[in-house]
C-alpha cells in the first residue's frame, strides 16, 4: 500500500515536472519568436481574418496559427536551423523568386521555437484520418484529372517537375501532416478564406480527397 | 425652374459618379482576380508567361493577348473553361476549375477582361 502510494506520488511529481518543462520550453520558444520579431511576417493568432485578395497580398509570410497541425515536428526543427525555400516564388509574388533568406536559428533556439510552434494547433484537423501510401487513384487525380503539378513541384523519377507558385510538394512526406492535407482539401476556408489555389470542395468527392491526401503525404 | 434644373444636374452628376465608381470597382476586382488566380500561369499581362509556365510542363498556358487563338473561343467556352477547368472543354487539365472559387459574376467579368486583352470577339 505504502509502496503504491509512493509510486503514485513519484509519477505525479514526474508528470508535473514534464508538464512544467514543456510549458517552460513553449514559453521560451515564444520569447525567442517575439525577440526575433518573427511576428512581423507570420501571423500566430487564429482564426483567419483575411477577407480579400488585398489582405492576402499584404502578408509577408505564411500564417502560423495552425502550423502545429500542418507540419511535422522533426521537419520544422531542422528547417529552422537550415531554412530552404518551400515556395519557389517569393510569398505571393509572380515576379520574384524566393531569395531563400529566412533567418537561421541555432539548434537550441530551433528546438524551443519548434516546441512553441507545434503548440499552435487547429481543432479542424482530425488526427488519424489519413495514412500516407502509394495511392494510384490519388496519383491519377493529381496528375491527370486535376493538373496539381501545374502549380506544385514534385518528383518525376529523379527529375523535379511542375509549376512555381504553389509550395513544393517535393519531400511532402517528411514535411506535412497527412491529416492537415485532408483538412485543407475538405475545409480550406478555415485555414485560408482567400487563396490562389482553387477550392476543390464540390469538385472532388470525399474519396478523391482522401486518395489525393494519401498520395501527397507519401511524396518523396 | 432654376431649382429644378439644379436638382436635375445634381442627380445627373450623382448618377454618373455612381456608375463610374461602380465601374472602377468592378474593374479593380476583375484585375485583382486576374492577377491573383490567372497570372500564376498566364502571366501578369496575359501573354502565357506566368511563373508556372516552366519548361517541364507538358503544355503552355494560353496567350490571352493572341486574337487568333482567343478568337476561336466563344464566350461560353471561356466561361466553361474558367468554371470547370480544361477538362470542361476537352483541353488540358492543367487549367484548374474555378467554379467553386469565383462567383458567376466574377467569371463573367473575367471573360470580358480576356476579351479586352485579346481585343477580339468569339465566333
Amino acid at each position: 500500500m505504502t509502496f503504491k502510494l509512493s509510486r503514485l506520488l513519484s509519477f505525479s511529481v514526474l508528470a508535473l515536472f514534464v508538464g512544467f518543462a514543456a510549458t517552460a520550453n513553449a514559453g521560451g520558444g515564444k520569447a525567442i519568436f517575439d525577440a526575433k520579431k518573427c511576428g512581423g511576417c507570420h501571423q500566430t493568432k487564429g482564426p483567419a481574418k483575411e477577407k480579400t485578395i488585398k489582405d492576402m497580398l499584404k502578408k509577408k509570410g505564411p500564417e502560423l496559427w495552425y502550423v502545429g497541425s500542418k507540419l511535422q515536428e522533426e521537419f520544422l526543427k531542422g528547417w529552422l536551423q537550415d531554412p530552404k525555400p518551400i515556395r519557389p516564388m517569393a510569398f505571393y509574388s509572380l515576379t520574384k523568386k524566393n531569395p531563400g533568406d529566412h533567418p537561421k536559428l541555432s539548434a537550441k533556439d530551433a528546438g524551443e521555437v519548434t516546441e512553441y510552434l507545434m503548440s499552435l494547433k487547429s481543432k479542424d484537423v482530425k488526427a488519424g484520418a489519413i495514412k500516407p501510401k502509394k495511392n494510384i487513384k490519388g496519383k491519377l487525380v493529381f496528375k491527370k484529372k486535376q493538373g496539381c503539378y501545374g502549380c506544385h513541384l514534385s518528383k518525376k523519377g529523379k527529375k523535379i517537375t511542375g509549376g512555381m507558385t504553389g509550395p513544393t510538394l517535393v519531400g511532402a512526406s517528411k514535411r506535412l501532416n497527412p491529416d492537415w492535407i485532408y483538412a485543407y482539401m475538405t475545409n480550406p476556408k478555415v485555414f485560408k478564406p482567400v487563396k490562389d489555389m482553387p477550392v476543390y470542395v464540390g469538385v472532388l468527392n470525399d474519396t478523391d480527397m482522401k486518395n489525393v491526401s494519401e498520395y501527397v503525404s507519401n511524396l518523396p | 425652374m432654376d431649382k429644378k434644373f439644379i436638382y436635375a444636374a445634381a442627380l445627373l452628376v450623382f448618377s454618373f459618379t455612381v456608375v463610374i465608381s461602380g465601374y472602377s470597382a468592378a474593374l479593380a476586382d476583375v484585375k485583382e482576380n486576374y492577377r491573383f488566380y490567372c497570372s500564376q500561369c498566364h502571366g501578369l499581362e496575359g501573354k502565357g508567361d506566368g511563373p508556372n509556365a516552366t519548361k517541364s510542363q507538358p503544355v503552355s498556358p494560353r496567350n490571352h493577348t493572341d486574337p487568333k487563338e482567343m478568337g476561336k473561343l466563344t464566350d461560353e467556352d471561356i466561361i466553361n473553361v474558367i468554371t470547370g477547368g480544361g477538362k470542361a472543354t476537352s483541353k488540358s487539365t492543367m487549367m484548374p476549375p474555378f467554379g467553386k472559387t469565383l462567383t458567376e459574376k466574377e467569371i463573367a467579368e473575367l471573360k470580358d477582361h480576356l476579351r479586352g486583352l485579346c481585343k477580339c470577339k468569339g465566333p
